[in-house]
């Protein structure tokens, strides 16, 4: 009878454990999505060309072209090594204003960082 | 000044096409000259070598000074390495070829020795690398 007891304690334990743990990864899962911080460089072109983040957001890119990139700031603010295909190259905006940059191999490809307080 | 003058690297683009069409106009006329034992496009091809040759040297100085300041000389690897290395190749060979025609037509005899046409073969085929990889970083030749 004891026993038949404890396992009813056990078994409403475990439903209030999982019921407990559902409605944590609900509260989880309903919490706005992070914004698109990651910049896609492929066929020439980055993407998106122009993104709009808060001050202290990490920016970055991906190299998904099959041809070699740079990411390189006109105010030299930051400049990336050579990135080969699925290279990638992270920079974190501490200030706030606008950052124009452009791939210093093909000066064609160019984008641009808007950072707001 | 500097930025003004190598914006955008376009000169290295630009004067490519130089070195590449006057060497390979050169191999051709003096395979045929070779073939048709005609001395006029043997002279042909003299001087279509030496422009070629002459040509080299700003293609391989801006292609270095779009290394050192586009990429501020930093370790280069895959296709770009590639590009490098063959067309440092290249513009040894080109120059090699044109310094064995130069030699031949200063030598009493005048006679060009036949192990030029072999190396001009592979002139030739490091040349065309060469260019197809520089169309690939241009974005002129599509990969895949």
């Amino acid at each position: 009878m004891k026993s038949k007891a404890t396992t009813y304690v056990f078994l409403a334990a475990a439903i209030a454990l999982y019921c407990l743990a559902k409605a944590a990864a609900v509260a989880v899962s309903a919490q706005p999505a992070p914004a698109a911080r990651d910049i896609k460089i492929d066929n020439f072109t980055f993407g998106p060309a122009e993104l709009t983040v808060p001050v202290g957001t990490t920016v970055m890119w991906a190299n998904r072209d099959d041809i070699p990139h740079t990411v390189v700031s006109t105010d030299k603010a930051f400049k990336s090594k050579v990135l080969d295909t699925d290279e990638k190259f992270s920079f974190t905006f501490s200030t706030p204003g606008t950052f124009p940059y452009f791939c210093s191999i093909h000066p064609k490809m160019t984008g641009k960082v808007v950072v707001q307080k | 000044m500097t930025s003004i003058i190598f914006a955008k690297h376009a000169q290295h683009v630009v004067l490519i096409h130089f070195p590449i069409a006057l060497f390979l106009t050169a191999v051709a006329f003096d395979y045929y000259a070779q073939w048709a034992k005609d001395k006029g496009v043997a002279s042909a091809a003299y001087l279509n070598l030496l422009l070629a040759a002459a040509t080299t040297v700003p293609v391989l100085t801006t292609g270095l000074a779009a290394w050192a300041w586009a990429l501020e000389g930093q370790r280069l690897k895959g296709t770009l390495l590639m590009h490098l290395v063959l067309g440092i190749a290249s513009s040894v060979l080109i120059c090699v070829t044109y310094w064995i025609h130069w030699r031949a037509r200063r030598s009493p005899t005048g006679t060009l020795p036949t192990y030029r046409l072999p190396l001009e073969a592979v002139g030739v085929l490091v040349v065309a690398l060469t260019g197809h990889l520089g169309g690939i970083l241009s974005g002129v030749n599509v990969t895949g």
